[in-house]
C-alpha cells in the first residue's frame, strides 16, 4: 500500500520531467506560441523544411551548414525513404522543398499536382558495384549470368535504378536472362551495395554515387548499361507558404559554385548550374509588343523567385544592334524569327512560343473604308507603319507589301515609320493617322477605338516570336523557370486576351524542365 | 544451481539409472534452450567484429548520435510510463469485467501488434492531417483555422493537427510528440496484454473478501490488488520500453528523421545504412543493445527489490 501511495506520484513526476525535458531540447525550434495570432503551421518564416531522400544525406548536410553560415537563414532537412516522403508530403503536406532520390518520384509529384518548380541538379550513372579488386572478374552482363555469381537487384517496380536497369536491359532483350539470374530483389540501392558488401552478393546493380566513400567497394561500368542515367533534381512544393525561400535554398542547392561543389566531389556528374547570388538579376530583351502578354507573368515569377528580372522593351531591331554593340541579356524574347536568327550564335536553341498576326488598323467604323491592302494605295491617305531597321513588325511588313506588289504605291502614302506599335497606335488615336498597319495585338488595348482588318492571302504577314537563353548566361536554369512560367497555361491566357496565337504544343515548355536547361549547348 | 538439484533428485529417486535419465534430460533440454541464446550471442559477436572501437567511439561523439540518445531515452521513457498509465486499468477491466463490448475492447487492443508498423504510421498521419468527416458542414471557428489548408487544394474541416497547434501550441507531427505518441500507440498494446494476463492470475477472491469487509472497489484495487499485480507492471514497463527502443516504422512516417528533433537510435541506424556507413550503423546498434541490457538489468532489481 505504501509502495502505491509512493509509486503513483513518482511516476506522475516522472512523466513531467520527460515532457519537460523534451519540450526544453526542442526550444530553439519551438516559435513563440500562437496566442491569437495566427502562424502559419510548418515552421516560421524562418525555417525551412525540407524533404530529403536518405541516399543525399552525406551531401546535403555540408551544403546546408554551409548555407547557414551564409546566409543566416535555418533548414530542417527530414530525411527518409523516397517513397515515403512523397507519401509524407501527399497526406500532410508541410514541406518547402523536397529532393528524392531521382527524378521519377518528382514527376509523379509534380504529376499530381504537390510540386511546382524543380531546378535540376546532378546526375547519376547506372552499373555494376564488385568488392574492391572485381575478384569475380565481371566486365559485361553475361559475366552476370555466369554460375557462382551471386546477383542481386533494387527492386524494378519500386526503386529508380531497379526501374531503370529493367528499362534499359530489356530493350537489348537481356532482362529475362538478368531477372533468372537474380538472387535477390532489394527495396533500396543502398541495401545493395550493403549487400556485396557484407557478402551476401557478389554483384549488383547500383548508382556510382552509393559507392562514394566506401573503400570496400568498386563501380564497375559495362557496355550494356552506358548512357543509363539518373537526374536527381530538387522540387519546390505548391503548397509551400514561403515559396521565394524555398526558391533560394533550392537555387542554393544547384547553383554551380555553392552546392554542385559539393555534389561533384561526391562522384555526382554535374551539369552547368546557375552562378550564386542572393537575389539574381536575370536580364531580359523582348519586342515592345510582347509587353502587354508577358509583363504580368514575369511580375509575378519576381514575386515567387525572390528575384529581380531587368526587361527592356523595344523594336527588336533595336535590341538586335545593342546586343551586336555588346550587350548580352540572359533571355531574348524576339518579335520574329528573323531577329533571332540575326543574333543566333550568342543563344541557345529557340522555341516559338507565339504567333502575331500583321492587320490594318482604322478608326473605329472604318471612316475610309479599308478592305485589304490595295485600299492603301488611296489617294490623301495618311499611313503609319513599323520602321523596316528598327522593329521586325516594321521587316514583315515591307516584305508583305512586296509580296501584294504594292509597296511604291502605299510607301507614297507612307506618312510615318515607327519603332513600335504602340506608337502607331497613338497616332490614330490622335486622328494624325488614318490606317496603320501594325499587329493585332497592337489593337487588343484599343478595341474600342479601333478596327483591325485582316491582310489576307499573304503568308508572310504573321510573325512568329521565338524565346532563347543566352549560351553564357549566369542564370540558365532561372531564365528557364521563367520560360516555364511564360509557357504555363495562365501565360498562355493573357497571350490569346492580347490577340496573339499560341505555338507551343500542349506543355511543351513543362516536358524537360531538367535537360532543357542543364544542357542548353544540346541540339 | 544445477548440482544442487542433481544432489536432490539422487537422494529423491536413489536409483541408479536416475542420474543417467537425468543427464540425458537436461542435454536435450539445454540443447534446444542453447540454440537460441546461441543465435543471439552469435548475432553480437558478428557486430562486434565488424565495427571497431575506434568507430564505435566515433559515433558516440557525434553530436547527433548524442542527441538522438538523449531524445531516444526521453521517449522511450515517457511511451513507457503512459503505457503502464493506462495499461494498468485497461488490463484489470478486461481481466474483471464482462461489459457490453468487451469482447470487440479486447480485439481493437490487439490491432496495432498486428497492425504493418508502416500503416501505422500512415494511419497516425492521416488521422493528424486530413479533415474529420462531415466538419466541412460545420464551419465555425474550428473550419477557420484549418481554413488555411484550403490554399493547397484539400477540403475545408477540422483538422486535429491545426488545432493541436493553434488551441494548445503544441504541433505533433514531425516534433517530438509524434515520436512519443507512435511508440506509445505500439507498446502500450503490448503493455495491455501483460496487465490483462497478469490480474488473470490474480484470484479475484481477495479482492472479493476485502470488498465485503467494507473496501470500495477502487480501495480493492488500489490496495488489494495493484500490490499483487507489482512484478506484471515492471514486466509491462519493460516490454513497452523495449518495444519503444525498436519502433522504427511509424515514426519514420509520422515523425519524420529531423537531426536533433525527432532523430531517434533506430531511425540513426535507418539513414547511417541508407548511406552505407555500415559500420557506424553497427556502432549504433550495439549502444542500443547496451541500452536495452542496462534497463533490462535495471527492471529486474527493481522488481527483485519490490518482491522482497
Amino acid at each position: 500500500m505504501a509502495k502505491t501511495a509512493v509509486v503513483i506520484p513518482v511516476s506522475l513526476l516522472m512523466m513531467a520531467g520527460m515532457v519537460l525535458l523534451l519540450v526544453q531540447s526542442d526550444r530553439p525550434q519551438l516559435r513563440p506560441s500562437a496566442a491569437g495570432v495566427a502562424e502559419p503551421a510548418g515552421g516560421s518564416s524562418a525555417e525551412l523544411s525540407l524533404f530529403c531522400a536518405a541516399s543525399n544525406r552525406a551531401v546535403l548536410e555540408p551544403i546546408r551548414e554551409r548555407y547557414e553560415r551564409e546566409t543566416g537563414h535555418r533548414v530542417q532537412i527530414q530525411y527518409g525513404a523516397s517513397q515515403t516522403l512523397l507519401s509524407q508530403l501527399r497526406v500532410a503536406g508541410v514541406a518547402d522543398l523536397f529532393l528524392p532520390a531521382d527524378d521519377s518520384f518528382l514527376n509523379i509529384a509534380r504529376e499530381s499536382g504537390l510540386v511546382a518548380e524543380v531546378l535540376p541538379i546532378a546526375r547519376m550513372r547506372c552499373g555494376l558495384v564488385v568488392r574492391r579488386g572485381n575478384p569475380s572478374g565481371i566486365r559485361s552482363v553475361s559475366d552476370l549470368l555466369r554460375d557462382g555469381v551471386r546477383l542481386v537487384q533494387a527492386n524494378p517496380d519500386a526503386t529508380a535504378v531497379g526501374k531503370l536497369a529493367r528499362q534499359v536491359l530489356t530493350k537489348q532483350g537481356l532482362w529475362e536472362a538478368a531477372e533468372a539470374a537474380t538472387e535477390g530483389f532489394r527495396t533500396t540501392v543502398n541495401d545493395v551495395a550493403n549487400d556485396v558488401e557484407v557478402g551476401a552478393a557478389d554483384v549488383g546493380i547500383v548508382y556510382d554515387v552509393v559507392l562514394f566513400g566506401r573503400s570496400e567497394l568498386e563501380f564497375v561500368e559495362i557496355p550494356e548499361l552506358q548512357g543509363a542515367v539518373s537526374q536527381v533534381s530538387v522540387g519546390v512544393t505548391a503548397g509551400s507558404r514561403q515559396p521565394a525561400a524555398a526558391l533560394h535554398f533550392a537555387r542554393y542547392l544547384s547553383a554551380e559554385d555553392r552546392g554542385l561543389e559539393e555534389y561533384r566531389r561526391q562522384g555526382y556528374v554535374v551539369e552547368r548550374g546557375d552562378l550564386w547570388a542572393d537575389v539574381p538579376e536575370l536580364s531580359v530583351y523582348a519586342g515592345s509588343m510582347l509587353r502587354p502578354a508577358i509583363e504580368e507573368t514575369i511580375t509575378a515569377f519576381e514575386q515567387r523567385e525572390g528575384v529581380r528580372v531587368s526587361r527592356s522593351y523595344n523594336g527588336c531591331g533595336i535590341l538586335v544592334a545593342q546586343m551586336k554593340s555588346g550587350q548580352h541579356p540572359d533571355a531574348y524574347f524576339a518579335c520574329d524569327m528573323e531577329f533571332m536568327k540575326q543574333v543566333g550564335d550568342l543563344f541557345g536553341p529557340s522555341t516559338a512560343v507565339s504567333q502575331n498576326e500583321l492587320v490594318i488598323l482604322v478608326p473605329r467604323g472604318n471612316p475610309r473604308g479599308i478592305a485589304g491592302l490595295q485600299d492603301l494605295t488611296q489617294a490623301d491617305l495618311r499611313v503609319g507603319i513599323g520602321h523596316e531597321k528598327q522593329c521586325a513588325m516594321g521587316w514583315i511588313t515591307q516584305r508583305t507589301f512586296a509580296e501584294s506588289g504594292l509597296t511604291t504605291k502605299i510607301m507614297e502614302n507612307v506618312t510615318v515609320q515607327t519603332p513600335t506599335g504602340d506608337m502607331l497606335v497613338n497616332q490614330l488615336r490622335t486622328g494624325s493617322l488614318d490606317a496603320a498597319v501594325a499587329y493585332l495585338s497592337n489593337a487588343a488595348g484599343a478595341a474600342e477605338f479601333l478596327d483591325a482588318v485582316q491582310i489576307q492571302g499573304i503568308e508572310c504577314s504573321v510573325a512568329t516570336q521565338p524565346w532563347a537563353v543566352l549560351r553564357q548566361s549566369r542564370y540558365p536554369l532561372l531564365a528557364h523557370r521563367l520560360f516555364e512560367r511564360i509557357s504555363s497555361a495562365e501565360s498562355q491566357e493573357i497571350f490569346a486576351a492580347e490577340g496573339f496565337r499560341w505555338q507551343l504544343s500542349e506543355g511543351s515548355g513543362l516536358t524537360e524542365p531538367a535537360a532543357g536547361a542543364a544542357v542548353p549547348a544540346a541540339p | 544451481m544445477s548440482v544442487g538439484m542433481e544432489q536432490q533428485r539422487r537422494a529423491m529417486t536413489g536409483g541408479r539409472r536416475g542420474p543417467i535419465r537425468d543427464a540425458v534430460f537436461f542435454l536435450v533440454l539445454g540443447g534446444l534452450s542453447s540454440c537460441f541464446v546461441l543465435l543471439i550471442v552469435l548475432l553480437l559477436a558478428a557486430d562486434l567484429s565488424f565495427t571497431s572501437s575506434a568507430a564505435f567511439a566515433a559515433a558516440l561523439r557525434k553530436p547527433e548520435i548524442q542527441a538522438a540518445f538523449r531524445l531516444t531515452i526521453l521517449t522511450c521513457t515517457l511511451a513507457a510510463v503512459l503505457s503502464v498509465w493506462v495499461a494498468t486499468p485497461l488490463g484489470y477491466l478486461l481481466s474483471r469485467f464482462r461489459f457490453p463490448g468487451s469482447r470487440i475492447v479486447d480485439v481493437i487492443v490487439d490491432i496495432p501488434i498486428v497492425l504493418p508498423p508502416l500503416v501505422l504510421g500512415l494511419s497516425l498521419l492521416i488521422l493528424f492531417h486530413q479533415p474529420f468527416p462531415l466538419t466541412q458542414f460545420f464551419g465555425g471557428g474550428g473550419a477557420n483555422s484549418a481554413g488555411l489548408e484550403t490554399s493547397t487544394g484539400r477540403p475545408a474541416g477540422w483538422i486535429l493537427e491545426n488545432w493541436m497547434e493553434d488551441s494548445l501550441g503544441l504541433p505533433v507531427t514531425y516534433r517530438w510528440p509524434a515520436v512519443v505518441l507512435a511508440q506509445f500507440a505500439v507498446s502500450c498494446a503490448f503493455a495491455v496484454r501483460t496487465m490483462r494476463v497478469t490480474f488473470d492470475q490474480i484470484n479475484p477472491r481477495a479482492e472479493d473478501v476485502a470488498r465485503t469487509l467494507g473496501c470500495t472497489r477502487g480501495q480493492a484495487f488500489l490496495q488489494v490488488a495493484l500490490p499483487q499485480a507489482w512484478r506484471g507492471i515492471l514486466t509491462a514497463g519493460t516490454i513497452s520500453w523495449a518495444r519503444a527502443l525498436g519502433e522504427f516504422g511509424p515514426i519514420l512516417v509520422f515523425a519524420g528523421a529531423t537531426r536533433f528533433r525527432t532523430e531517434v537510435l533506430s531511425t540513426s541506424v535507418f539513414l547511417e545504412l541508407s548511406v552505407g556507413q555500415l559500420d557506424a550503423a553497427v556502432a549504433v546498434s550495439l549502444m542500443m543493445v547496451l541500452m536495452a541490457v542496462a534497463v533490462l538489468l535495471f527492471l529486474r532489481w527493481l522488481g527483485a527489490g519490490m518482491s522482497t
